[in-house]
């Protein structure tokens, strides 16, 4: 009997890993290299790829510059709600995407919630650019606000204390004490996020629409070129699976290399609260 | 492509009985005839897809016994391959030109389309209803029309839904597509209308079954049930 269980746990390992796999060895070998190099260098590729790294970085910038402060504040706070607050903010993760340009589109759209006001103000954000970057906020800032949360929430309430009574001021506590020893937490999110926005697809198709050289992201590309050229759509396809691999490694290896490297390891910290 | 798998699950499935005995006859069509292909003879499996993908599984060897196409060219190349028998027109189509019902642009005309600031939103190249748009509007001059693209959709659900939004001013797309309450529809002039025909196909060798369907398709039954839907009849 129990050799059987041994059996049945050996199958499904190897059940797991052939099927997460094998679809993503599929698209390299459906691709020869030499092609797929040739086919990134296809203008609607290049201005696919240029679009997504220009509205993911512009969007990441904004998830780390309001993210990292509205986690530490709700990290050293409590009150009433505050976990209703906290399950909101990780709502969008759980979202389908689909959900998430719903939402976009009745807020933020021409006939939404603050269609109105924004058009008053000469603002239109559907099918631009903006759209892009605010559907990439809404579906990857929860992945960083996550990990931002639980990285401020470990470091020791004593160390700041002990900073605030050694004379620094709220700003010089954030910055020398709680952001240096959350930071490694903090890398891992930001990956993480940058990651899912890379990714992002449903939204921005309903909310930004598709236009080549425009809002046209990488992602939907890959659907545009689908039916015609998928060469292209596999050639990119092969691209993101490359640089998602990159960013999940590095995730799992920006916490290591902070933790040897950060001054944190000065302050030395007790292990049980990192 | 994206298709591809899906119709292959189809037609395994449909086409267990083994094709070809009348009272198993698979019908192959486009999926802009979904209500209709199934309405001519209920006791027929109908497999929509695109016509591309249709075409593809044809030539693979699918059981189909008929093959009704939203465009003439995947026919004609099963045609040459000797894989069908000759095509017949059966119905046709017309493009719309369809704006929100608020129609806060003003787009009363396809020559508002070039009107600087409206919102126009298109199939993708390669679409046929894309294509189609472009045709009409290289018909009607207004190739400029092109700049004020906001979003090129992957199918006509695209298109209509940016439209029921709100999010677009003006939108083109087939005249039997647009069933939304918060569209409005406004009839492209017939100068200006690529020709959209539908073809109907005995898949090679034809079975009794597939001939009386497409003899249905032609007559009463099909006509109703195509006019029913928007469709023009086929011109004789």
């Amino acid at each position: 009997m129990s050799r059987l269980f041994q059996l049945v746990l050996a199958a499904a390992l190897v059940a797991t890993v052939t099927f997460l796999a094998l679809p993503v060895l599929a698209i390299f070998l459906r691709v020869p290299p030499g092609d797929l190099v040739a086919q990134l260098g296809e203008e609607r590729a290049r201005n696919a790829l240029l679009i997504s790294l220009k509205t993911s970085l512009i969007a990441h910038a904004f998830i780390l510059l309001v993210g990292t402060p509205a986690a530490y504040v709700l990290a050293n706070r409590s009150f009433r709600g505050r976990s209703a607050v906290v399950s909101l903010l990780e709502l969008p993760l759980v979202l389908p995407p689909a959900v998430a340009g719903l939402g976009l589109l009745a807020a933020f759209g021409r006939s939404g919630l603050l269609g109105g006001q924004l058009g008053v103000l000469g603002l239109h954000i559907p099918f631009t650019q903006v759209a892009v970057v605010l559907a990439v906020c809404f579906v990857a800032s929860p992945f960083y606000f996550r990990s931002a949360l639980s990285a401020f929430e470990a470091v020791d309430p004593a160390l700041l204390g002990a900073a605030r009574t050694l004379g620094a001021g709220p700003f010089r506590v954030f910055r020398r004490v709680a952001l240096p020893l959350a930071l490694p937490g903090l890398g891992a999110g930001s990956t993480l996020a940058f990651a899912r926005g890379l990714g992002e697809f449903g939204a921005t198709i309903m909310f930004a629409g598709s236009l080549p050289g425009r809002t046209q992201t990488a992602p939907l590309a890959i659907y545009d070129a689908l039916d015609e050229e998928f060469d292209v759509a596999l050639a990119l396809g092969a691209l993101l699976v490359l640089v998602s691999a990159a960013l999940l490694l590095a995730a799992k290896l920006v916490p290591l290399w902070t933790r040897s490297n950060s001054p944190s390891t000065t302050l030395s910290v007790p292990s049980a609260f990192r | 492509m994206r298709s591809l798998v899906v119709v292959a699950a189809l037609v395994a499935l449909a086409g267990c009985g083994g094709g070809g005995e009348d009272d198993d006859l698979v019908v192959f069509a486009a999926s802009s005839l979904n209500g209709i292909a199934d309405e001519i003879d209920p006791a027929a499996d109908v497999v929509f897809a695109g016509s591309n993908d249709l075409a593809a599984q044809i030539r693979d060897g699918a059981a189909a016994g008929v093959f009704l196409s939203a465009s003439a060219k995947p026919l004609e190349e099963l045609r040459d391959m000797g894989l069908v028998e000759e095509p017949v027109v059966f119905a046709t189509n017309r493009l719309v030109l369809i704006v929100p019902a608020e129609n806060t642009a003003a787009v009363t005309h396809l020559h508002d389309l070039t009107r600087a600031g409206v919102k126009l939103v298109l199939g993708a190249d390669g679409v046929p209803i894309g294509d189609y748009a472009r045709a009409s509007l290289e018909l009607a001059g207004l190739g400029a029309a092109l700049e004020n693209v906001v979003s090129l959709e992957e199918d006509v659900k695209g298109v209509v839904g940016k439209i029921a939004l709100g999010e677009a001013d003006a939108g083109i797309v087939y005249a039997t597509d647009v069933h939304a309450a918060d569209v409005r529809s406004i009839p492209i002039s017939e100068h200006f209308q690529p020709k959209i025909r539908y073809y109907a196909a005995i898949v090679s060798p034809g079975s009794d079954g597939a001939r009386r369907y497409l003899e249905r398709l032609l007559g009463v039954e099909g006509e109703a049930a195509l006019r029913g839907a928007g469709f023009l009849a086929a011109p004789s």
